[in-house]
């Protein structure tokens, strides 16, 4: 394993040094800060309009956490959905446009360290992208007392899905040499994983399975959507935590796959 | 040195490398020939392993390529028919980076890279991005890429081709140099595949040709240029023999 951290550190500086890393970034502060005045706004009026009414039950409801933050962090998961495959889209693909693939498999480097080592790329700018929504939720607690351990069970609910969405975009990359498809290949299987749940509901409400069916628990097992809302609600659970590790390590080990296919034909 | 045991690849039914043996000792320069599609970047993966060979194997300086594969690449280094380069990298920071892939322990890692940037006359770029480059210099990083960790089998796989004629013979002189300086050392073998006699010529001292995936002359130059005969003779009569029953493989 020690040329993991040599292949992560050129790929990082790659993305760098590469428009890519900061129009991500650009976009994810500027949609961040839009977002972040949509939900101070939205929760700041819906405190005036219960002052008017005097709906005193709804006022008492009313807190930081589950009202403001939450929000924010359930809108930024889907910006995150489309920008994090922008981020992974490189990371196999431009080894293979460039002719470098044929470097790195001729290295005596295990598949192994090749894959670790990228995807470690992809989580130091992911959690890079978390840190920018921790300074947005640290403004609230400039103004405000929400709890604490909520907003960092959400925050670490954030994590761990962009990072599993890291690993499918990982594994995206790694089965095309064009950039391009990687993208909306991520793309597609994130909304795929995304809408399972929804999948189970509706065919829970058209009968055609019922709620506690074989089927309908296989697709909410692997539907990152509730576990993710569990935990912006500030439920963390072992059996969650696991969920996250067990989808990580299923899309690396398909595009450890997928490089090593290359020796297969 | 390398020691090539009855080496074969199939692609389904296409039969790209049929059963080469060959052994090279150090010093050897030998010249892979052979026309478009004969097999020589196969074979020349399978010895890099790059990919694994169907039947056969190959010894690389005593590691065997399926047994201890991690040595046997230790012991490679390989300048494919696209030199793989990053073009965002700096020259220094992309030979460091190939360095440490291949195992050249920290300490010696800086002396490595220098050493590689003196002989492959890349001192004045040292520091641009290797994007900025020209074709021929680029063809020079490829060089110092395969040479940074001293191998003692160097594989370069048609290392002028794309080029034009000052950057060939500025190539061809650096490669010539570069194994002459090998043949004093005494410590290295290089296998260079080519389609270009000339080449050949000016560089090697053993000739093997392949065609149709298989091993049709090994011989030292010498010996098959004796009497004035003409290598372009040898290499017509050679393929065009049994070229009605060659399979085809689409190169690089």
């Amino acid at each position: 394993m020690r040329h993991v951290g040599a292949i992560a550190g050129r790929e990082l500086k790659s993305l760098f040094v590469s428009p890519v890393a900061y129009v991500v970034l650009t976009l994810f502060a500027v949609l961040a800060g839009f977002f972040f005045l949509a939900s101070v706004l939205s929760f700041d009026s819906n405190v005036a309009q219960a002052q008017q009414f005097q709906a005193f039950d709804f006022l008492r409801e009313l807190n930081l956490n589950d009202h403001l933050i939450a929000p924010f962090f359930q809108v930024m998961w889907i910006v995150i959905l489309f920008l994090v495959p922008g981020i992974t889209m490189g990371l196999f693909a431009a080894e293979k446009a460039n002719g470098t693939q044929e470097l790195l498999l001729t290295s005596p480097i295990t598949i192994w360290e090749l894959v670790i080592g990228k995807y470690l790329a992809a989580a130091v700018f992911v959690i890079l992208l978390i840190a920018v929504l921790g300074l947005f939720a640290g403004i609230v607690f400039l103004y405000g007392e929400p709890e604490v351990a909520k907003t960092l069970s959400g925050l670490l609910g954030l994590l761990l899905v962009s990072l599993t969405y890291a690993a499918v975009g990982a594994f995206a990359s790694s089965v095309t040499r064009n950039q391009l498809i990687a993208f909306f290949l991520a793309l597609v299987l994130l909304l795929i994983l995304w809408l399972l749940s929804v999948v189970a509901d509706l065919g829970a409400a058209g009968g055609a399975v019922t709620t506690n069916s074989t089927v309908s628990q296989i697709l909410r097992y692997l539907s990152s959507a509730d576990r993710f809302e569990q935990m912006v609600q500030g439920l963390v659970d072992t059996r969650d935590l696991a969920y996250f590790g067990f989808m990580i390590g299923i899309f690396l080990l398909l595009a450890k796959a997928s490089v090593e296919s290359v020796r297969w034909r | 040195m390398i020691e090539a045991r009855g080496i074969s690849k199939r692609y389904g039914d296409l039969l790209a490398v049929d059963n080469v043996s060959f052994s090279a000792e150090s010093g050897d320069v030998i010249g892979f020939l052979g026309p478009n599609g004969a097999g020589k970047t196969t074979t020349m993966r399978i010895l890099t392993g790059f990919i694994p060979a169907s039947d056969g194997t190959a010894q690389i300086a005593g590691h065997d390529i399926f047994e201890d594969p991690l040595a046997a690449r230790r012991a490679v280094g390989y300048l494919p028919e696209v030199p793989p380069l990053y073009p965002e990298m700096d020259v220094v920071g992309y030979l460091r980076y190939v360095a440490t892939l291949k195992d050249v322990p920290r300490s010696k890692r800086k002396a490595a890279v220098e050493r590689a940037v003196e002989r492959c006359g890349l001192e004045e770029v040292h520091r641009r991005v290797i994007g900025s480059l020209s074709r021929g210099y680029r063809q020079r990083v490829g060089l110092a890429q395969a040479i940074v960790h001293n191998p003692s089998v160097l594989i370069l796989d048609e290392p002028t081709v794309g080029l034009d004629p000052i950057q060939v013979r500025e190539i061809r002189a650096l490669i010539a140099d570069l194994t002459s300086a090998e043949q004093a050392e005494g410590a290295r073998t290089v296998v260079l595949s080519t389609h270009i006699l000339a080449e050949v010529e000016a560089i090697c001292r053993r000739v093997i040709l392949i065609n149709a995936g298989r091993k049709v002359v090994d011989s030292p130059l010498a010996e098959l240029t004796q009497g004035g005969k003409r290598l372009e003779d040898i290499f017509a009569r050679a393929t065009t023999a049994d070229d009605a029953a060659g399979p085809r493989e689409e190169e690089g």
